[in-house]
């Protein structure tokens, strides 16, 4: 049946743009304990770079620059605000990271206006027909990039030394420094991973069939965050099937919306919340997340 | 405890002095004086002045920025040539940005010193405004087309509404054969006032030429509609309907026009943006969407609408005209005409200018929008063109058809009769 199938591979396909926001937001939580609220505004900061400048550099280079820019611009965010402060203030940090995201969003408004940017991406309206069901080439395209790019930093968690380092300051924050596990620097690297991956999913959310990148793209990080939370906050994978589980969500609340009535208009916003507090309640860590053990 | 009562009292009768104070209709210069016609707020010897409330800093900016600009170049026209009742027009604009707290402060700032309100912008914004300006008897013209906001004499809809808009696009579809009776079309609409008012139309034109509407309603923040567009093709539809924004249109049509089997669609004046032609859609825009619209396209041959286009460019030169410019001039110009009407009645009072906007049974500026306001529970018009979506143009669309009412209109009844 057609309809499942469409649900299938757009549900997936979604879920893969959010994978790569809310892994971004577990990396950020695991080595900081910081919410990053300003995660939204960041990806907003990177699809803007690449739409400025495409027409000059070309697509491959913009996104390139906008990810190095966006990564660069979340470090700088976890160095300054951070700065004086000790792991225990990680709340505040979480507070801070709200005004900075106020302030950032602020000012891309102002420069995006009430215009739709296109990011100049090679796939332009190009779609793919399997069966009945009709997938656009840029869904491909972010299903493929985003389990690259979760591959490999899976790869790296596991097997380099910033991975090793990360991994220690996850697992023993006091143990990691006793080490000479320098602490500011590997905190500083994962805000930068975040950043360059909210780059590169501006990208897939502005890319058709999503007309462009406008002012409110932003907003969409916001529906990644509950994939994170169920997903347990602290696990990368969590993180992956929390992602999978929203897009699903979504995919068939709007697919069957219309035969949900009343009920079916309001579920679409509230859906992904819903299954968030429903994980919560069954598994309060989330669906991987650390269990928190208190030795008395 | 004791001291407390005295002291409160005080308060208390401080504070009802001075919302007295506030709440007292400033009453301008009120008053035959000799031979001049009477006057009411915002009318001196001089100035006529008028008022706006808009959204310059939100989401609609740049909707409000072509009405603002065209309302300002049609009050400099009109002062250039000798004003309305011998007195200058005067526009005082307060950004709102689209926050309904801003738009009552900001009503509540201009009101007291205007004659009327050529311009109020945001649904939201005039649903917590609509009992004061009909307090006030202030004639507004909201930039908004919903038939809901029909039967009072103070608020004027500036044109063709969305729902029978709607039964207009209907009939196009089944006059050029796109779509036969019997056959499945879709609506997709936004669940709000727009979207609600626009379903009641095509509800009506369905049942009307014997087709089944299917509707999918969407969410404002919605960008991506493969899903609606996918459940739409999985029901077999000929042709789609649209009240929705920009952003959603280009995402259905961009899926639909994908699909390999292209339908038709047909939207309502907002769901269309001429910026949409710089996005990976455009073609399909081009190929496959109708917008139904209560004014003609911007590179219309109408000699006033190309007397608009040029005078607009020479003010605004690199600004490109829309829809929302040809709207906000006609606007402007049919106020113009009331006001010159009031003053004929010798009474520029807000009572005189609502007395005289109702007596006005055809006014017809020369851009292809006659209207009657004499009716205030029916729409001014209920013409509709069709355009379609072309690079180059003029506001980025041409005209396919020019503007007629179809015949499943005259027995639509309007959710405010």
């Amino acid at each position: 049946m057609s309809g499942v199938a469409d649900i299938l591979v757009n549900g997936l396909a979604l879920g893969s743009v959010y994978a790569l926001i809310a892994v971004g937001f577990v990396v950020v939580f695991t080595v900081s304990g910081v919410m990053n609220f300003a995660h939204g505004s960041l990806l907003l900061l990177g699809g803007y770079l690449t739409a400025v400048l495409h027409p000059h550099w070309g697509f491959l280079a913009a996104v390139t620059a906008a990810v190095a820019v966006t990564a660069a611009g979340a470090g700088l965010v976890e160095l300054v605000c951070a700065r004086g402060r000790h792991l225990g203030q990680a709340h505040v940090l979480t507070i801070v990271t709200i005004g900075v995201d106020i302030l950032l969003l602020a000012e891309l408004s102002r420069l995006i206006g009430s215009d739709v940017l296109s990011l100049g991406d090679p796939w332009g309206t190009g779609v793919v027909r399997l069966g009945g069901t009709v997938i656009a080439q840029s869904r491909i395209a972010s299903v493929l990039v985003a389990v690259l790019l979760i591959a490999t930093l899976f790869a790296l968690l596991r097997w380099s030394r910033w991975g090793l380092s990360l991994r220690v300051v996850t697992a023993d924050r006091e143990a990691a420094t006793l080490m000479g596990v320098r602490l500011r620097r590997v905190r500083v690297s994962a805000w930068c991973v975040a950043g360059a991956l909210a780059a590169v999913a501006a990208v897939f959310l502005a890319a058709f069939p999503t007309p462009g990148l406008d002012r409110a793209t932003g907003q969409v990080a916001l529906a990644a965050f509950p994939a994170a939370v169920l997903g347990g906050l602290t696990s990368v994978p969590g993180a992956l099937v929390g992602s999978a589980l929203i897009g699903l969500t979504e995919a068939t609340v709007t697919s069957y919306r219309t035969h949900l009535g009343e009920l079916g208009q309001s579920l679409g916003d509230v859906a992904p919340y819903l299954i968030m507090l429903l994980v919560l309640l069954v598994r309060p860590n989330g669906l991987l997340g650390a269990k928190e053990t208190t030795r008395v | 405890m004791r001291r407390t009562l005295p002291t409160s009292g005080a308060a208390a009768l401080a504070v009802l002095l001075t919302l007295t104070a506030c709440s007292s209709k400033a009453t301008g210069t009120q008053g035959a004086d000799g031979d001049g016609p009477s006057t009411g707020p915002g009318v001196t010897d001089t100035t006529i002045r008028l008022g706006a409330l808009t959204d310059l800093t939100g989401p609609y900016a740049a909707l409000s920025t072509s009405i603002v600009n065209s309302q300002q170049l049609a009050v400099e026209q009109i002062n250039d040539e000798g004003g309305v009742c011998g007195r200058d027009l005067e526009i005082v604009v307060r950004d709102h940005g689209y926050d309904v707290q801003r738009a009552t402060a900001g009503y509540g700032e201009i009101a007291p010193e205007v004659a009327a309100m050529p311009q109020l912008l945001g649904a939201p914004m005039l649903a917590a405004l609509s009992d004061d300006i009909v307090r006030d008897g202030l004639l507004t013209f909201p930039q908004s087309w919903a038939s809901s906001l029909l039967g009072h004499r103070e608020i004027q809809v500036p044109g063709n509404v969305y729902d029978i808009d709607l039964v207009n696009g209907v009939d196009f579809l089944l006059r050029t054969g796109r779509v036969e009776p019997g056959e499945r079309i879709g609506h997709v609409y936004l669940d709000d006032d727009y979207g609600q008012n626009a379903v009641l139309g095509a509800r009506h034109a369905a049942e009307d030429a014997g087709l089944t509407l299917v509707e999918q309603r969407v969410r404002a923040g919605e960008s991506d509609l493969t899903g609606q567009a996918a459940a739409l093709r999985s029901a077999g539809v000929t042709a789609i309907l649209t009240s929705v924004g920009p952003a959603q249109l280009a995402s259905l049509v961009g899926v639909t026009a994908s699909s390999g089997d292209p339908v038709p669609v047909v939207g309502n004046t907002p769901s269309y943006a001429s910026q949409l032609l710089e996005t990976p859609v455009a073609e399909a825009l081009e190929d496959h969407f109708f917008l139904i619209s209560g004014a003609p396209a911007a590179s219309s041959d109408l000699p006033g609408v190309r007397e608009l286009v040029a005078a607009y460019q020479e003010r605004y030169p690199g600004d490109d005209i829309d829809g929302g410019a040809l709207s906000g001039y006609s606007t402007m110009r049919s106020l113009a005409e009331t006001l010159a009407a009031a003053c004929e009645h010798g009474d520029l009072t807000r009572e005189g200018i609502v007395e005289a906007h109702r007596s006005q049974d055809l006014v017809d500026v020369g851009l292809g929008m006659p209207m009657d306001f004499s009716d205030p529970a029916q729409p001014p018009s209920s013409d509709s063109y069709v355009l379609a979506p072309a690079r180059g143009a003029d506001g980025g669309l041409v005209e396919v058809e020019a503007a007629s009412t179809a015949d499943a209109v005259a027995d639509y009844p309007l959710p405010t009769s």
